[in-house]
């Protein structure tokens, strides 16, 4: 079996004719570069090829928690170096600044006083005389005496309290949550800083873990290039390091949690994080449910609660107490319907007064939002197919990885090593349906007006939808061949060339989609749509 | 005092501080433990002359926590106060009695900072926004206000 023929065959047959010779010319290219056509038509595409549709990895980085305290620990060297302050200081000042190294450099050789002031790192000390160890003091927290030995002054002020009373104050402070990282003297007017040294110095362990968890979660939260995967149980951090053109921010967690860093909601490219929200917002129940009575139901003519219609029939019976019963069309009384009114079935008093123009402004209002209603059905239902698609893909590849990679392994005699096309092309399907359901949102909000775009929309992700459709089956009816067949088979090679090809296409022509949408589908403007253009554009590749 | 159970191992400082209150009361404040209760306290503030209270006699309660002297005491007007950082169920927004507290404050600087507050009202930082805001835009009235609320309230108690 010629696996490629064949795949020219499948993906080949619907294209338009004057597509064909650019399919050709890419047959060439095709035997240099080993990648077979599969079939998606090239548009507007760029040179440049971007590895996945995802950031690329150099832009963000996966941070554990040994990760994390080897870069506070470096901010905290790089300031001790700078500013030749103590580590405990720059610990001090690093929080006070959101662990931003240069802008504690910034405000620190601007004015470095003011700083010194505004972190409590107060550079005098509030009692200078010598103590002798035998010298009782009082302390103004517990109002006992103490020997000096009980007592303990805070480093930065020199203010006294005894032991019991620093520890208690600490621990107070640790319990209120995280504001104990920058915590100060327990003389009410003192205000220098309690550092880490001190406070680790005299807390119980428990208070130890407590404080040491703050400290390690500031570096993040406090920070505002890190965030917190917000996976369920996920431990790790994610730091951007610099924001692509485009402004997409989707990352993959070390967890496989793939989510947008800005907005935090699940990956969403190739929208943006404003539609999304308009999206979650639009399908929450409350704001749809009220289009939907406003649709689908009318006030009562007589109680004025509102009745909703179910049914074809026009003859509606108010619920008890009021048991009304009226026509929903002209909300008369229904005892004054029958032959007079065109029969039981067809209300021409309302056509009649249709024709006139006289149906009310709420009429019209009703019929608006029983349309727009139907269109966000059309697109919501979609998305929320290709949401649950991916959800079972998902589900799939995991079942792939834990299960079926071996049986297939032992079936077809492979190494492991060897199958990695077949977890790959799970992984971008899963990655497809997702760009594929957002395409949905995408849709709804593109403007009715805009025909060109609108066309060319729908046109891209009817391709996407029939690539990825090709892709999902080979992954999932050729694999099953090869899973229950009861011995190896010749033909596996084939397989692995057409899987890890149509892999490879989708992965590129769901590239595309994504970038043209981000684009504003721009390229189309000038084009008007015209698909032959954006082929005869987009098929040299250098 | 008389030491019932629950009184029974309370803590030195508030034993000295609850002492010294009754022994050097500050002027023009009375701070004295109910029976019950020693950590609950019956307080008396009289308004400060020069101010719209002067005259009055308002009644606070005064709760010290389980944690004090690490938190706070709780403190609340009893009496009726026109006042923009009082609010109708006499709660005050305090600085010490919030963020700014400190284990070395003690009850005595706590109702001290209350009558300074009686002379002094913030309206830029209201709990009270009704008050406030009469009290930006016509300091007089408002004023006015204060002292017929303190004749009709916090007098011939
Ligand atoms: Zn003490
Ligand atoms: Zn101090
Ligand atoms: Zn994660
Ligand atoms: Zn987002
Ligand atoms: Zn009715
Ligand atoms: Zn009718």
């Amino acid at each position: 079996m010629d696996s490629e023929d064949d795949m020219q065959d499948a993906w080949g047959g619907e294209s338009d004719g004057n597509l064909s010779n650019e399919n050709e010319e890419e047959d060439e290219e095709v035997s240099q570069s080993n990648e077979p056509d599969y079939g998606f038509d090239d548009f507007a595409a760029d040179d440049d090829i971007n590895p996945s549709s995802r950031l690329p990895q150099s832009n963000y980085t996966i941070l554990s928690e040994a990760d994390i305290r080897q870069r506070q620990d470096e901010a905290i060297n790089t300031i001790t170096n700078f500013l030749s302050v103590s580590k405990m200081e720059a610990g001090i000042l690093l929080r006070h600044f959101k662990w931003s190294v240069s802008k504690v450099n910034d405000e620190w050789f601007a004015d470095e006083e003011s700083v010194r002031k505004c972190v409590g790192l107060t550079a005098t000390r509030a009692e200078n005389r010598r103590r002798s160890q035998t010298e009782n003091l009082k302390c103004a927290i517990c109002f006992e005496m103490h020997p000096l030995s009980r007592m303990k002054a805070s480093p930065g002020c020199g203010h006294y309290f005894c032991e019991t009373c620093w520890t208690g104050y600490i621990h107070t402070a640790i319990n209120d949550g995280p504001g104990c990282l920058t915590l100060r003297c327990a003389d009410p007017v003192c205000g220098s800083a309690i550092g880490e040294d001190m406070v680790l110095g005299l807390v119980v362990e428990e208070d130890r873990l407590k404080y040491k968890r703050y400290l390690l979660r500031s570096f993040v939260e406090d920070n505002r290039k890190a965030k917190w995967c917000p996976a369920p149980g996920c431990e790790y951090a994610v730091e951007l390091g610099f924001v692509s053109g485009a402004g997409s921010y989707d990352v993959v967690c070390k967890c496989s949690h793939n989510f947008c860093w800005n907005c935090l909601e699940e990956a969403h490219r190739p929208v943006d994080c404003e539609t999304v929200a308009r999206w979650i917002l639009k399908n929450s129940a409350e704001s749809e449910n009220m289009n939907w009575i406003l649709a689908n139901s009318k006030p009562c003519p007589k109680c004025k609660r509102p009745i909703e219609k179910n049914q074809g029939c026009m003859h509606i019976t108010c619920t008890p107490p009021c048991k009304f019963e009226f026509c929903w069309l002209c909300l008369g009384a229904w005892t004054d319907h029958g032959e007079r009114t065109g029969g039981f079935y067809a209300c021409n008093r309302y056509e009649a007064a249709k024709q006139e123009g006289v149906y009310d402004e709420a009429d019209r209002r009703r019929d608006m939002a029983k349309n727009s209603l139907e269109r966000y059905t059309h697109y919501y239902e979609r998305w929320a197919t290709n949401e649950s698609s991916r959800a079972k893909a998902f589900s799939d590849l995991i079942q792939m990885q834990a299960v079926h990679i071996e049986k297939l392994s032992d079936k077809q005699c492979q190494p492991v090593s060897q199958l990695k096309f077949v977890t790959e092309a799970w992984l971008q399907i899963v990655e497809c349906r997702r760009v594929l359901k957002w395409t949905y949102a995408y849709g709804y909000y593109l403007p009715n007006h805009e025909h060109a775009k609108r066309h060319f929309f729908e046109y891209l992700q009817g391709e996407a939808e029939a690539g990825l459709e090709r892709l999902h089956q080979c992954a999932e009816k050729d694999l099953q061949e090869f899973l229950e067949g009861d011995t190896w088979q010749n033909n596996f090679n084939d397989f692995r060339t057409k899987l890890a090809g149509l892999t490879s296409v989708t992965r590129t022509y769901f590239e595309k989609i994504v970038r043209a949408l981000e684009n504003g589908l721009q390229d189309v403007v000038q084009g008007q749509g015209a698909q032959g253009s954006h082929v005869a554009q987009g098929s040299r590749r250098r | 005092m008389s030491g019932t159970t629950a009184n029974s191992n309370l803590p030195r400082r508030i034993i000295k501080e609850t002492q010294r209150l009754l022994s050097e009361p500050a002027p023009g404040i009375s701070a004295s433990p109910s029976e019950e209760n020693l950590r609950y306290f019956n307080v008396m503030i009289l308004g400060p002359t020069q101010s719209p209270y002067e005259g009055g006699v308002f009644k606070l309660e005064l709760f010290l926590p389980e944690e004090y002297p690490m938190a706070a005491p709780k403190v609340r007007f009893l009496t009726k106060i026109y006042h923009p950082n009082i609010d109708k169920l006499g709660r005050i927004c305090l600085d010490i009695l919030k963020d700014k507290w400190s284990p070395a404050l003690q009850i005595r600087t706590v109702l001290l900072s209350i009558q300074a507050l009686l002379s002094a009202p913030n309206p830029d930082d209201p709990l009270a926004e009704n008050i406030a805001k009469h009290w930006k835009t016509d300091e007089a009235q408002a004023v006015a206000t204060a002292r017929e609320w303190t004749r009709l309230y916090a007098t011939g108690a």
